[in-house]
């Protein structure tokens, strides 16, 4: 009882675990419960089907489609049930008719979304996802998600554009000045080189401990060192060497911590993109 | 002077009384409110407003994590004389007066049912029923400014300040129960009166909703004299200083 509170509050998606529990002791009672009756048959539906046990599911959105008739939470649950049978078109009505009668339901949006990704139809849920962004501007999970739908048909630009503006929502998250790191890196050119190297250095200061961005940066030291060499910047060659030297130092410190690591410099010297 | 002694029954009949019927009204109220309130409807355009609104002040104090460029793009995006979205967006400026509102009427009328109404039924109740008492007696000396407040009902030039009457303690009572219904009823219930009282104070300044013409062109503003600072001009050389040191 105590357990499932506590995960729905920190919203921890142990679904195996909400189900052992919900067949060992919750099933046959859980009309004693008072409160929070509605509460854990919402967190089962959808630990339910994380786990492809539809029958539970169903079984517990009887229940709460009973007590609560015509409500928009269950049927946005009703939707995700569907949407879980891969009954899109049908979960895909039941939204429209949640929009329709609350224009202003983030959730049942996003979850469109979601359908047309499940589908396969990326350049469809760009679309939707835009739609969705352009009316509700500050979410940031919607950045989140519409950069990582452009990284996967490979639009760096405009993926770009939604790093940065997760990057003005959340400053302090090192995980986002790395990811814009990591997608100008890919772009290439000297100009997002120089970028990458700034926004990485930025969140190895926000979190010295992260070795993905220590890595990163080891790499755009390394392709900016040969492009300077041929362009013949001495000043701006010698700092970016300095940044190197600093990276692959942190790099052999962090390796020999974890001793067993392969030669790791080595690794990452063959991965470096040299023209 | 004598000490002036109570008779037992005025505790057992008034005194108590008077506590247990404002504590059960407004734990009654509590429900009615509940009952009675709707949720509130939020309009599409209300929110796209305020979340633009929210993006174009991050934007200001965030802009400085941006290379000059983007930060400049985005702000050609909110302020561009032509295309910009603060100056093609047109709202109307909302209608000023909440009696041609009427779900504003509605919301005025349950509020006025559930708390205006109940407060001057059941005190003038309590008024008429109780009158005359003196109920209890406060354990520390008052000055004679005090009079009016914990003697309604009793005019008595010679009493001491600190008797307090029956018509008074059901007022204090009114004010003093906060504590006991968030004790009972949980944070944030509608039992409390003296947060009505305080709301209709202010009330005349925080019903008028925001003019989102207003707030877009404020932004505009600031938006317009904001100043591109690359914070991360220096992150190398941070980075390489912070790890001599």
């Amino acid at each position: 009882m105590e357990q499932l509170r506590q995960w729905r509050e920190s919203n921890e998606r142990k679904s195996e675990e909400i189900i052992e529990i919900w067949e060992k002791s919750l099933c046959n009672n859980i009309d004693k419960l008072a409160n929070d009756k509605h509460l854990i048959l919402e967190q089962v539906i959808y630990a339910a089907l994380d786990c492809h046990m539809y029958r539970v599911a169903t079984v517990c959105l009887l229940m709460l489609s009973n007590d609560f008739p015509g409500s928009l939470r269950v049927m946005k649950l009703k939707a995700t049930l569907l949407e879980a049978k891969e009954k899109y078109d049908e979960a895909l009505a039941v939204l429209d008719t949640i929009i329709k009668t609350d224009e202003t339901n983030t959730g049942a949006r996003k979850r469109r979304v979601a359908i047309l990704k499940a589908q396969g139809l990326i350049p469809e849920a760009i679309k939707e996802l835009v739609d969705y962004l352009k009316k509700f501007m500050s979410d940031v999970e919607g950045w989140q998600e519409l950069c990582s739908l452009y990284l996967q048909v490979q639009d760096y630009s405009r993926a770009v554009y939604c790093a940065e503006e997760l990057l003005i929502h959340q400053p302090h998250n090192h995980l986002h000045h790395q990811r814009l790191a990591e997608i100008r890196y890919t772009m290439g050119g000297l100009e997002n080189m120089e970028l990458a190297k700034t926004y990485y250095c930025h969140a190895l200061k926000l979190n010295p401990e992260n070795t993905r961005a220590l890595l990163g940066l080891f790499l755009v030291t390394n392709n900016l060192l040969s492009q300077y060499k041929s362009s013949g910047n001495s000043a701006k060659r010698k700092e970016t060497f300095r940044l190197c030297q600093w990276a692959q130092a942190r790099t052999a410190q962090r390796t020999a911590k974890e001793s067993a690591a392969p030669p790791l410099d080595q690794m990452m010297l063959n991965l470096a993109i040299t023209d | 002077m004598v000490e002036l002694l109570l008779d037992p029954n005025i505790r057992l009949w008034v005194f108590l009384p008077i506590v247990i019927i404002t504590f059960l009204v407004g734990i009654v109220r509590h429900y009615v409110s509940i009952i009675l309130s709707s949720q509130k409807k939020i309009e599409l355009l209300q929110v796209q407003d305020s979340q633009v609104m929210i993006r174009a002040r991050l934007l200001r104090e965030n802009g400085k994590y941006l290379p000059r460029q983007s930060f400049a793009m985005r702000r050609h995006w909110f302020n561009n004389e032509e295309t910009g979205y603060f100056k093609t967006q047109k709202r109307t400026a909302t209608s000023q007066n909440p009696m041609t509102d009427p779900g504003m009427m509605t919301d005025m009328l349950k509020g006025n049912v559930t708390n205006v109404l109940p407060m001057i039924v059941i005190g003038g109740w309590i008024n008429w029923m109780f009158s005359g008492f003196l109920t209890t007696k406060v354990p520390f000396p008052l000055t004679i400014r005090f009079k009016p407040m914990l003697q309604r009902g009793v005019e008595l030039t010679y009493l001491d300040a600190s008797w307090v009457s029956s018509a008074s303690w059901y007022f204090l009572n009114v004010f003093g129960l906060r504590t006991i219904y968030a004790l009972v009823l949980g944070e944030n219930n509608a039992a409390d009166q003296s947060k009505i009282m305080q709301e209709q104070m202010s009330g005349a300044a925080m019903a008028m909703p925001p003019d989102p013409k207003a707030a877009f062109k404020a932004e505009w503003e600031a938006l317009e004299i904001t100043e591109h600072k690359w914070a991360l001009a220096t992150a190398e050389s941070d980075l390489l200083n912070s790890s001599e040191e």
